[in-house]
């Protein structure tokens, strides 16, 4: 579902929310501006105490979101009617520790009941094995993350335990804006793409409508974050504002003058 | 998973950074394999740390608390801790794998001059990550880093303690991967670091058995150290593992009590923080929780995966010590041994008080993993 829903879309891309900021009334109205403004599929992040693999603005955004009362609970409240709402897959992002705290098995089993078609993990290495068969028995996407340090030998083993789209980190580094991406990427995603059937997505790291260009002229999908949110955070009407900020994502860098 | 104690450790962190814990696991390997390593770790000991430290018989406090009470005097280390151990090992690793960049975490500063230190000593470039809070309670460490040469980076997001400044600095490590080598300070983190840093402080252990034997007769009764991380602990400890009728006991910070406190074993529960799997201060959402501690190298969340699974196992036990006990153990070994401890160490001093009236007249080791001179104006309340 998630695989097929890249797949059929011209321009696959991917953004991300983090959950609860400000509240879950907004986090219902950004997914459903992000669906109209052409998403492919949705990430919705659950906020962390100790985000290790984000740069400042997802950092924020956490943080922001766990002040303003973010619980596990009231997610899992709202995951059933926004996906009945959102004919679009939503994935969920999250650090280890949130989905093992009350059982890995029941948590899954929560997401899935919740409508959420895959599960995106950062801190999870692939040695984590057991992980990948809890959301096999499940039935939810384990869509795993290559990133550029990431050696031949291994990557076929990652990619032998993913589901849904693989994950190409674009950037040795933190989520977060970067002014431009670097030069060995499209040989990186050249690699993953002759190695499964999946669809591949790059992240991290990409905020303007160029780089989407760019990158989907050779992946499968671009999955944008840091900018969004950074709209998000700043925007006295933010679901209007991550709309407006993915559409210019979507449709690109206009070819000839407008208005 | 590699790097596992029972049900705890692993390698929790993001793909970037697993090639290069391989790495670091088989450079790792090799070295601790070489007798040429370990001489040259024994010999900046001797000659620059001024190795071995002494076993103190400490007379008075014994008269005091009703205990024989033995003190292993890493205090006495070059830079005032037992982080330069580790901080030496792990600089022979570096330059063994060519890294010129080295970051580091810092708490109360111990770790973050130890490292500057051997960065300066070895000529290289020398980064550490540091919480504001930390930066404005151990000022005198801050100018101590700086004059050394290293770049001191305030840390501000999340608490703005050693948690923050641990996961900073593996962001920078995620960004720097290839040219950088990360410089733990505690038996904290992905594998192979817990073992690593147990295998630089085991030397603590190692001197404190003979010494003690020789010095006394025979075993003492318990070895008594602080646990933050767990370093200085797990050090001390690793020596009497074998030895079952020997106690282990590691004092956890009980901060001001009510919740607030450092305490991860005694009121944690498993959880992954920082690359491992370990008893963890959170809450029912798995968000980590907010800690405190008069010792700012015993305030953070969590604790060494070896530790949670000696007090799992029941090799070891784990007691609690408040701020104020502390300051009591930190007094009283200034007027009765001409002692001052870290603040973080008199948490092992004050545990005393309950052990000796739990054990009277039992023999014990006490490890003094540091000097307490970046602590006095906390004492003082200036």
């Amino acid at each position: 579902m998630i695989a097929q829903a890249i797949r059929n879309h011209p321009r696959a891309v991917i953004p991300y929310v983090t959950a609860g900021l400000p509240d879950l009334d907004s986090t219902g109205r950004i997914l459903s501006a992000l669906k109209d403004a052409g998403a492919a599929a949705i990430e919705i992040g659950i906020p962390f105490s100790d985000p290790m693999a984000d740069g400042p603005v997802l950092q924020k955004a956490s943080h922001l979101a766990l002040q303003a009362g973010f619980r596990m609970d009231d997610l899992f409240g709202r995951l059933g009617q926004w996906s009945a709402k959102i004919d679009i897959p939503l994935i969920v992002m999250s650090y280890i520790n949130p989905l093992m705290r009350r059982g890995l098995h029941d948590t899954l089993a929560r997401l899935k009941d919740g409508g959420v078609k895959g599960v995106i993990i950062p801190d999870l290495p692939v040695e984590a094995k057991g992980i990948h068969a809890d959301c096999a028995a499940v039935g939810i996407d384990l869509i795993r993350l290559v990133a550029p340090t990431t050696v031949p030998e291994r990557t076929r083993e990652i990619l032998a335990q993913c589901g849904g789209f693989v994950y190409a980190v674009a950037v040795k580094g933190v989520t977060g804006q970067r002014a431009s991406l670097p030069e060995g990427l499209q040989g990186q995603v050249a690699f993953l793409k002759a190695n499964t059937e999946l669809p591949v997505c790059v992240g991290f790291g990409v905020s303007k409508a160029s780089q989407v260009d760019e990158l989907l002229g050779f992946a499968d999908g671009v999955i944008v974050g840091s900018y969004l949110m950074d709209e998000v955070m700043k925007a006295s009407d933010p679901a209007a504002a991550a709309g407006r900020a993915l559409r210019i994502l979507v449709n690109g860098v206009p070819r000839s003058g407008q208005g | 998973m590699k790097g596992l104690f029972g049900d705890f450790g692993g390698q929790y962190v993001p793909e970037t950074l697993l090639p290069a814990l391989e790495e670091l696991d088989a450079a790792m390997e090799e070295a601790f394999a070489e007798k040429a390593f370990w001489d040259e770790f024994s010999s900046y000991m001797v000659h620059y740390v001024g190795r071995p430290t002494p076993l103190t018989h400490a007379k008075r406090l014994s008269a005091h608390y009703g205990c024989d009470v033995w003190l292993k005097r890493e205090d006495l280390n070059h830079t005032g801790s037992h982080k330069i151990n580790n901080a030496i090992g792990q600089i022979l690793l570096a330059s063994r794998m060519g890294k010129r960049r080295i970051i580091a975490e810092t708490g109360a500063g111990q770790h973050g001059v130890a490292t500057a230190t051997v960065c300066a000593l070895f000529g290289l470039e020398c980064h550490v990550y540091m919480g504001t809070v930390d930066i404005a309670r151990q000022r005198m460490n801050v100018e101590r880093m700086r004059l050394l040469g290293a770049e001191v980076v305030p840390v501000e997001g999340g608490t703005a303690t050693l948690k923050d400044a641990t996961s900073e600095a593996i962001r920078d490590w995620i960004a720097n991967v290839d040219t950088t080598y990360y410089l733990i300070g505690s038996a904290i983190g992905p594998h192979p670091y817990p073992t690593m840093v147990r295998e630089f402080q085991a030397v603590i252990g190692r001197e404190a058995k003979q010494q003690i034997v020789e010095l006394s007769g025979s075993l003492p009764d318990a070895v008594i150290a602080c646990v933050g991380g767990g370093s200085n602990a797990i050090g001390i400890f690793s020596a009497f593992l074998d030895e079952a009728q020997v106690e282990l006991i590691g004092v956890e910070a009980y901060g001001r009590g009510n919740g607030q406190h450092g305490a991860s074993i005694s009121f944690g529960t498993p959880g992954v923080l920082h690359g491992t799997r370990s008893y963890l201060l959170q809450d029912k959402d798995g968000q980590v929780l907010d800690t405190h501690s008069i010792a700012a190298g015993l305030d953070y969340p969590g604790v060494g995966p070896e530790h949670s699974f000696l007090a799992a196992s029941r090799r070891a036990r784990y007691g609690l010590v408040t701020d104020d006990q502390a300051l009591t153990g930190f007094r009283l070994l200034n007027r009765l041994e001409g002692i001052a401890p870290a603040l973080e160490s008199a948490h092992a001093i004050g545990y005393l008080e309950q052990y000796s009236r739990e054990k009277h007249g039992s023999k014990v080791v006490v490890n003094l993993s540091g000097r307490g001179d970046k602590d006095l104006h906390t004492v003082i309340g200036d």
